[in-house]
């Protein structure tokens, strides 16, 4: 799938400087997008469970955002055809970084406005985002308190 | 070629009129900004209002009370700000139903006279080449952020000079389309334009109408498609202070212009920010004053051709930690890629362990990235 086709079906856009006529890479493995990694669901399934009361729901074509800016602006959004997967928010990850849990049965996509799109292949994955270290220990409702952590907002 | 050249030049040189009005600095007119509220403020049966003129939207806000925003079902105040909304929405409405309907096709990156002569009407053309970039320019660049910063409820007010848009959309397909509007649209539309030409932010009230004056500074950097950019000062600013400050088009505080020291960087939580403010300073001065030691380097898995270099922290950074720079995985708008410093624990000295444990993995889960951007 070229770029264009991906932003002409989901009505996404990205910045104009990017190369919209590239095909989008389907990745089968780790790969990371700015603050988020999306990574296979095996490589930390003994750490990181799926609330057993989560209902998975159908990712649509329009997308869900997974991730947004600090500013507002520059979200994550993750698009699929439809039924060709199912995400939760629900994940249990003792790190906090987990932010969705997602399987899928053909390609799906995630787009960002600055960093254009990545295809996901077929699989279990985890997205996470990314945090840095903070000398002093801050609770907030971005921080996972004990870890002396925060997120990184971008 | 379905239109000549010569009224294409026209187009554009009305569009380029438009975006020099929506960014202009300097003082109102104040006559004609005066004569124009008041004949608004006639159509919408009301006599001429008293006028307060102020430097800045921020000093506007002090003078009026927030709204009147009228709830659609629930509320049917008449009071004279939404009347002059009710006007201006019918006015926009009648002459939407004039304009060609809009073609929706794959977004064309091609010189604006190739499309033509490839066969593109005219309208499209000019939506995509001159008034979408117009849009961006004005409300994207200049009006969100205004309006962010303000803080508090604007209200229901217009923009003056920052309304050029709408304003422009219709002037131009009415030139490339030998379009016509009835008298008293085209005269209505001119009461607009008149603001769009002669003033700021204003707010209509029930006999008062507070106008603020434009921006004395706008500050773009240089560009096909420029952003708010200013390295030694506001990017915006206004007569009274109210000012904004930009990186390359990233909203940051005043102290990443004015005075970014180390210490400041050190304290900063937003890693936009902070790396806004580390370019400012210039990344090596930054490295250097900040007296960092490179503790080790190793490739960036999955971002092919770039690394990843530990550095050692000085004392008075607060606790023990060190500090991971990263190279961005996508490509900015000038061809460079943007340089990231991301504070990690102290214990670790290998840069790939380090970068895995900002996702929270191992440095062998993380050396199996496959991709970057």
């Amino acid at each position: 799938m070229k770029l264009f086709e991906l932003l002409d079906k989901t009505n996404l856009d990205v910045l104009d400087h990017l190369e919209r006529e590239v095909s989008v890479p389907v990745v089968d493995g780790l790969h990371a997008q700015g603050d988020v990694l999306v990574l296979p669901f095996d490589l930390v399934s003994s750490v990181v469970r799926i609330d057993v009361h989560a209902l998975l729901a159908d990712v649509p074509p329009e997308g869900v955002e997974l991730v947004r800016g600090a500013a507002g602006g520059n979200p994550h959004t993750l698009t699929a055809d439809r039924n060709a997967a199912r995400w939760t928010a629900s994940v249990m990850d003792p790190l906090g970084l987990a932010v969705a849990y997602v399987e899928n049965t053909a390609p799906v996509y995630l787009v960002h406005p600055e960093h254009g799109a990545t295809g996901i292949a077929p699989g279990r994955w985890l997205v996470r985002r990314q945090r840095e270290h903070v000398a002093v220990r801050r609770r907030t409702s971005f921080s996972s308190g004990w870890s002396g952590s925060v997120l990184v907002a971008d | 070629m379905p239109i000549d050249a010569e009224r294409w030049w026209r187009a554009v040189a009305l569009r380029d009129a438009w975006q020099a009005h929506g960014l202009a600095t300097g003082p109102s007119d104040r006559a004609a900004t005066e004569a124009a509220i008041s004949a608004l403020y006639q159509l919408a049966d009301r006599p001429p209002p008293v006028f307060t003129w102020v430097d800045s939207p921020r000093a506007a806000l002090r003078l009026v009370p927030p709204g009147p925003v009228r709830h659609p079902v629930r509320d049917l105040s008449r009071d004279v700000a939404n009347d002059i909304a009710d006007r201006w929405s019918a006015l926009r409405w009648r002459l939407d139903g004039v304009l060609p309907s809009r073609q929706w096709s794959a977004w064309s990156t091609e010189n604006a006279l190739d499309a033509l002569r490839a066969g593109h009407s005219p309208a499209y053309i000019a939506e995509t080449h001159l008034l979408a970039p117009l849009l961006s320019q004005v409300r994207d660049r200049v009006v969100r952020f205004v309006r962010a910063e303000l803080g508090e409820t604007v209200g229901l007010c217009w923009y003056g000079q920052h309304e050029v848009d709408w304003i422009a959309r219709f002037e131009v397909h009415r030139l490339l389309g030998g379009l016509s509007f009835t008298d008293e649209d085209s005269a209505e539309l001119e009461l607009w334009a008149v603001l769009a030409r002669s003033c700021g932010w204003w707010w209509p009230r029930e006999g008062h109408c507070v106008v603020s004056e434009r921006p004395v500074v706008t500050h773009f950097e240089a560009g096909d498609e420029p952003r708010l950019h200013n390295e030694n000062g506001p990017a915006v600013a206004y007569g009274d202070g109210f000012a904004l400050h930009f990186w390359h088009g990233t909203r940051v505080p005043a102290w990443v212009i004015d005075d970014p020291t180390h210490e400041r960087i050190a304290a900063e939580r937003n890693v936009e920010v902070r790396r806004c403010a580390v370019e400012r300073l210039g990344w090596q001065r930054f490295l250097d004053g900040a007296d960092l030691a490179l503790v080790a380097t190793a490739p960036d898995p999955g971002n092919h051709g770039h690394e990843l270099r530990l550095y050692d922290q000085p004392a008075g950074w607060g606790a023990r930690q060190r500090l991971l720079v990263t190279v961005n995985g996508s490509v900015e708008r000038d061809g460079t890629r943007r340089r990231y410093g991301l504070r990690v624990p102290a214990w670790f000295d290998d840069p790939v362990d380090a970068a895995a444990w900002t996702y929270g993995l191992t440095g062998t889960q993380y050396a199996l990235l496959v991709r970057r951007t």
